[in-house]
């Protein structure tokens, strides 16, 4: 967690694989990213990462159920199965009535919601969620965590970027930036907070 | 990814912006239509054309002489003497020896005068002119050799004098010199041009017609002389011997001997015609360079309008090479739709125009198919550059666009 301007996006850029001009090395799953090309590392976010946005980031005037599947599309999977597995993921976030409900037809929390369905469409086993509580309610913000801590306890890495000491409180473990620098990193133990 | 993954991707943006599309397909609408109905017009007047030389008949032949230094005498003009010579020394190659001469004559019945065209007609005249007889006859030699003073009307003079088709019987009186001679209808016959045709020689145009004799009398010099070879894949054999004798009667070169053919005529307004509809087809072509560029634009404005929804697809696994395809996709149909609409608006257009005119229309298939696979080359071409700029977008900045 840090400031605005400390440099947790250009972290989230660089383990989300969105960008390869950076001093050093990132290596994921011993794949050093700076030397992928860009359609290997369109692979490696399809196959391997889910993003969860502080802005949704969902594809507008697409149903739910289309937003969900866009990821398997472009892993190939076929239509049929892309759609049962759309809805299952759908009705594990707790939307399993609203799958043809248009974006603007959802409230914030449930935008979200969707977004996670999609971060999980080719079981990644990173989540990456840059400030995802950002544009939400106390009550959604909660909610959105809760879902994140469950995840975490199926075995998915989820990584969060936050300003919020309250949702970093969800964590097991805390990096702080200051202007571009790593000025802490504590493992938390549960139940203290 | 998927290309029918595409193509509904394609129809739900096409359906989002209606009008938009709608505008930007315009383009190739008009340049596919107006494409093909300007080819097809082009191929429809030469049928008309070939049409028409068929009913004239393609053993028809005429020459004239082009004396050396344009000294003109004696020897440089036809006349009825020189006919009779050249049908007796070509036997029964030769259909038919004339003049073909057309004046314009006034014409008499009652009270009711009418300028019309009179056209002479030698011996064996359907060899020469295979008019639609209705009514009575058509001339024959005797009415040639006596110079008997019959005519044969169109049945719209008919119908304007005698307020009946059926004329035959009646007399008219024609003023082919200084005074009126009268004419006994022998026959009424019915215009078979197009209406095209009818159109290109000026609307209304009647004729009738009398012996040639009594139209071109024997002391007269004639400047061209017409005849028709008796089987009309012979008549290049046939021109040449009739070239030999003129210059042998005329003590001339046979280069001064200019001929002409019906059918050498059909061949040069075929190939004008041909030229023609090529050269305003590749203008109306232009059209479709243009709606290219319609389409480019409102492709770039859809790239630039969706450059976050570029960057969350790439975000989720997108590769260069399937936002490319998207929307390249989406102009190719774009396009490709203009194109379908065009095709079958300029079908409509050119077989209106055939009801219209009353003619029978042409549009070949060939023509359809480059039109519509040109369309499409367009959309494709026109569609790259925006769809290489929508799949090089950087997804961290696409993502942020607002």
């Amino acid at each position: 967690m840090g400031q605005s301007g400390s440099g947790k996006s250009t972290l989230m850029n660089i383990l989300g694989c969105m960008d390869r001009q950076f001093s050093g090395t990132y290596e994921l799953d011993g794949i050093s990213i700076a030397q992928q090309s860009e359609n290997q590392l369109s692979a490696i976010r399809n196959q391997k990462i889910g993003f969860v946005f502080q802005a949704f980031q969902l594809i507008p005037r697409t149903s739910a159920l289309k937003n969900v599947e866009i990821p398997m599309i472009y892993a190939g999977m076929k239509a049929d199965a892309r759609k049962v597995k759309a809805a299952a993921l759908l009705e594990k976030v707790g939307l399993g009535q609203r799958i043809h409900h248009m974006p603007n037809e959802l409230s914030g929390g449930q935008k979200q919601r969707v977004a996670i369905a999609r971060a999980l469409a080719n079981d990644p086993a990173i989540i990456l969620a840059d400030e995802p509580t950002g544009n939400l309610d106390t009550k959604a913000s909660y909610e959105i965590m809760e879902f994140f801590t469950n995840l975490n306890k199926e075995g998915a890495t989820v990584i969060v970027v936050t300003h919020e000491e309250e949702i970093a409180a969800y964590t097991d473990r805390i990096i702080r930036f200051q202007d571009g620098q790593i000025v802490s990193d504590k493992k938390v133990v549960k139940g203290s907070c | 990814m998927l290309i029918f993954e595409n193509i509904r991707l394609a129809l739900s943006s096409i359906r989002a912006n209606k009008m938009r599309s709608f505008l930007t397909m315009l383009g190739m609408i008009i340049g596919i239509s107006s494409v093909i109905a300007i080819v097809s017009l082009g191929d429809t007047m030469r049928s008309v054309v070939a049409n028409e030389y068929k009913n004239v008949g393609l053993g028809l032949a005429y020459m004239y002489i082009n004396p050396p230094d344009d000294t003109y005498g004696d020897n440089t003009y036809f006349t009825t003497a020189d006919a009779e010579k050249l049908k007796e020394a070509m036997g029964d190659d030769l259909a038919y020896v004339g003049f073909n001469q057309s004046l314009r004559k006034d014409m008499t019945v009652g009270r009711r005068t009418k300028t019309l065209y009179v056209t002479g007609l030698a011996e064996n005249p359907t060899a020469m002119k295979n008019l639609k007889i209705i009514y009575g006859r058509m001339l024959s030699d005797k009415d040639f050799q006596e110079k008997r003073h019959h005519i044969v009307l169109q049945k719209e003079t008919a119908e304007g004098f005698f307020g009946d088709a059926n004329a035959v019987g009646k007399t008219v009186k024609v003023k082919l010199n200084e005074d009126q001679e009268e004419f006994l209808v022998v026959g009424v016959y019915e215009n078979q041009d197009s209406a095209l045709m009818k159109a290109l020689q000026g609307g209304s145009m009647e004729f009738a017609y009398i012996p040639e004799s009594l139209l071109v009398s024997e002391d007269s010099y004639n400047w061209s002389l017409y005849f028709v070879a008796a089987d009309a894949n012979q008549l290049d054999a046939l021109k040449s011997r009739v070239t030999g004798y003129i210059a042998r009667m005329k003590n001339l070169d046979q280069q001064y001997i200019i001929m002409s053919s019906a059918s050498e005529e059909m061949g040069m307004i075929d190939s004008m015609l041909g030229s023609l509809s090529a050269v305003v087809g590749a203008i109306a072509a232009i059209s479709l360079v243009v709606g290219g560029i319609g389409i480019m634009n409102i492709m770039l404005v859809s790239v630039t309008e969706r450059t976050r929804e570029i960057g969350i697809r790439k975000a989720l696994g997108a590769r260069t090479k399937d936002i490319l395809t998207q929307f390249l996709i989406e102009a190719a149909m774009i396009s490709a739709a203009g194109g379908l609409i065009g095709t079958f608006l300029g079908i409509s257009v050119v077989a209106l125009g055939g009801m219209l005119f009353g003619i029978t229309t042409v549009v070949k298939l060939q023509v359809i198919v480059i039109a519509v696979a040109f369309s499409a080359m367009v959309g494709l071409g026109f569609g790259l550059y925006p769809a290489r700029k929508a799949a090089k977008a950087d997804p961290v900045i696409a993502l942020r666009y607002e």
